[in-house]
């Protein structure tokens, strides 16, 4: 089957909104790594009175979707409070833009981290509510949520891909379910390393496939 | 259009449609004996059959016409393989291959084959101390590629056809060589004897030609089994009607490539030299994937723009009516980075900025003039646009 960008991913990628640099921001979180193809840094400007985000921009290393996200992102946040700004779904970003493929909805769910990563350091430093939760299989099993499987855009956990979470002093140890040959095992587990590594508290992650 | 995509498939030539039309409508009977229509078709193939066997210092019988390249390869790898007793059998190719050797190795590795992926160097090349090393009294067959398809890369054929000789020799019996040649059609010269190679496949769509034809040589002598079985043909290897249409076009296409031959890959030698110059001058942070000048085929250019993303310059460039190919893990049905630019030492990152331009022989000056001017602002806005910054000088 043709794999395809909407019209207005297309729109977004071409004229991106919000792009660009906040000096003096009062958060500012990059999520992803250019080794797994794609980053993102979101900038916040909040009004402090009201914990109204007035301004926000992005930067993004990354396809087109990646860019997409990245703009619709902020577009959903912009005049939100943190709050409100903070609940926005991956779901909720893929279907403004129209959809996007199952292969690249991974990109939607990178920019809503980005932006909640933003959110929370500021909640974090300026008012002191802190996010980062004790190294355990809820919080591997929350963080694994975002890790999606690439033919059907939906999370490991949903999809029961997941057989089991260990984790002994820091070493976090991941057993998952796919066929030794599928295309897309390396970089599944690619993800899971990159988002399990995330949580406070872990020294290393290491991913079977049984 | 500016169609610099010619690695994946060409434009079908005029003459060569025109050739397809004409068999279609007036030569559409099935090569037959006697009857005027049926010996008609089967001069049609021997024509064919001559043209490409004259071309590659082959004879007629030993060229047959497939459905596509992957199936030639196919036909050339498992026939091969099956039809030797060995105990313990192993083959051998490098990690560079196109998709459809690479696919058929996996399928025999799953089958008991001991499988070698030789490594290559930096440049694409193939380590051929490597290849010397793992041949042994259990390999059954050799394949290699002329032309890497995603770096451009002039493999040694004859210097690695040496050695599988000289192996064959020491051990009184000849292990078979298999040369992918399709993405090497375009701007190299065959001589299979030079080579020393016992199997050589093509693909007609790398040259002008239509899809869904492709090209087996097989050197007399050579022990092969059919993979597939039906009615008879000109050939046990390819049994069941042949495909009359698209063999007259592969045989036009045959015929336009040697008529200008050396004229044409001397004009794509220098609208990539242009290219290249162009982008060097105009574009910092860049790394050329495979070899600078002549170690690298004339219609082909790689280039790695840093700090960037591939499928993002590729989309760009579409929207400006410009065809290239990417080596991005996020153009990539799988997800991962390019294997190819992998081996040669690629990081993630360089290998996911990649562009691939590869000519043909209807590219212009213009083309390549107006690629560079679209893709400079394009660099540079994405750029603008990364998270990830040019190092401070």
């Amino acid at each position: 089957m043709a794999i395809k960008y909407t019209a207005k991913v297309i729109e977004h990628f071409k004229n991106p909104h919000n792009i660009g640099v906040i000096e003096n921001a009062d958060a500012c979180a990059t999520e992803g790594s250019p080794a797994c193809g794609d980053e993102i840094t979101v900038y916040l400007k909040i009004d402090k009175a009201t914990d109204r985000i007035e301004d926000v921009k992005f930067q993004s290393y990354g396809c087109a979707s990646n860019i997409a996200t990245g703009s619709i992102i902020t577009d959903l946040a912009k005049g939100k409070t943190i709050d409100e700004a903070e609940a926005i779904t991956w779901k909720q970003a893929a279907d403004e833009l129209g959809g996007l493929p199952p292969v690249k909805m991974h990109c939607s769910v990178l920019a809503v981290d980005g932006l909640r990563s933003a959110i929370r350091k500021y909640k974090k430093e300026a008012k002191g509510i802190d996010y980062d939760s004790t190294l355990d299989v809820k919080t591997v099993t929350e963080e694994l949520k975002h890790v999606l499987w690439p033919p059907v855009g939906v999370d490991i956990i949903t999809l029961k891909m997941v057989k089991y979470i260990g984790i002994d002093q820091g070493a976090v140890k991941v057993e998952i379910s796919v066929g030794s040959d599928d295309k897309f095992l390396d970089p599944t587990v690619n993800e899971i390393i990159e988002h399990v590594s995330k949580i406070r508290g872990v020294k290393s992650v290491n991913v079977d496939n049984v | 259009m500016i169609y610099l995509d010619n690695f994946r498939s060409t434009m079908v030539a005029p003459e060569v449609w025109e050739a397809m039309r004409a068999t279609a409508v007036d030569e559409y009977a099935v090569p037959a004996a006697f009857t005027q229509c049926g010996t008609g078709a089967a001069e049609l193939i021997e024509r064919a059959q001559n043209r490409l066997a004259a071309a590659i210092g082959a004879s007629q019988n030993e060229v047959v016409f497939t459905g596509s390249g992957t199936e030639a390869i196919n036909i050339a790898l498992r026939g091969s393989m099956l039809s030797q007793s060995i105990e313990q059998p192993e083959i051998v190719t490098s990690e560079i291959e196109y998709p459809a050797t690479l696919a058929v190795y996996r399928e025999m590795e799953k089958e008991g084959y001991k499988a070698h992926f030789i490594k290559v160097d930096g440049e694409g090349k193939y380590d051929l101390d490597q290849l010397s090393s793992v041949l042994n009294e259990h390999t059954v067959m050799v394949s290699l590629m002329g032309v890497n398809h995603m770096i451009g890369t002039i493999e040694p054929l004859a210097q690695a056809g040496a050695i599988i000789a000289e192996a064959s020799q020491r051990l009184g019996r000849r292990i078979p060589y298999h040369v992918d040649f399709a993405s090497a059609l375009q701007t190299q010269r065959l001589d299979v004897d030079a080579v020393k190679a016992d199997l050589v496949s093509f693909s007609s769509n790398k040259i002008h030609g239509p899809k869904g034809v492709g090209a087996l040589y097989v050197r007399k002598g050579t022990k092969i089994h059919p993979i597939t079985f039906g009615a008879e043909s000109y050939s046990p290897l390819v049994p069941g009607t042949p495909n009359t249409m698209g063999i007259a076009g592969f045989d036009k296409a045959v015929e336009l490539l040697y008529a200008t031959f050396d004229k044409d890959v001397e004009h794509m030698r220098s609208l990539t030299d242009r290219l290249a110059a162009g982008i060097r001058k105009r574009i910092p942070y860049i790394l050329l994937n495979g070899p600078d000048g002549a170690g690298r085929a004339a219609s082909h250019l790689c280039y790695s723009f840093l700090f960037i993303e591939g499928e993002a310059i590729m989309m760009f460039l579409d929207m400006d009516h410009i065809v290239v190919d990417t080596g991005s893990a996020c153009a990539a049905a799988t997800l991962k980075p390019n294997y190819i630019l992998m081996a040669i030492g690629r990081n993630h990152e360089e290998a996911h900025g990649s562009i691939r331009f590869t000519l043909s022989r209807y590219s212009t000056e213009a083309d390549v003039d107006t690629a560079l001017a679209k893709l400079v602002p394009i660099v540079e806005r994405l750029r603008a646009q990364s998270t990830i910054r040019p190092p401070v000088q």
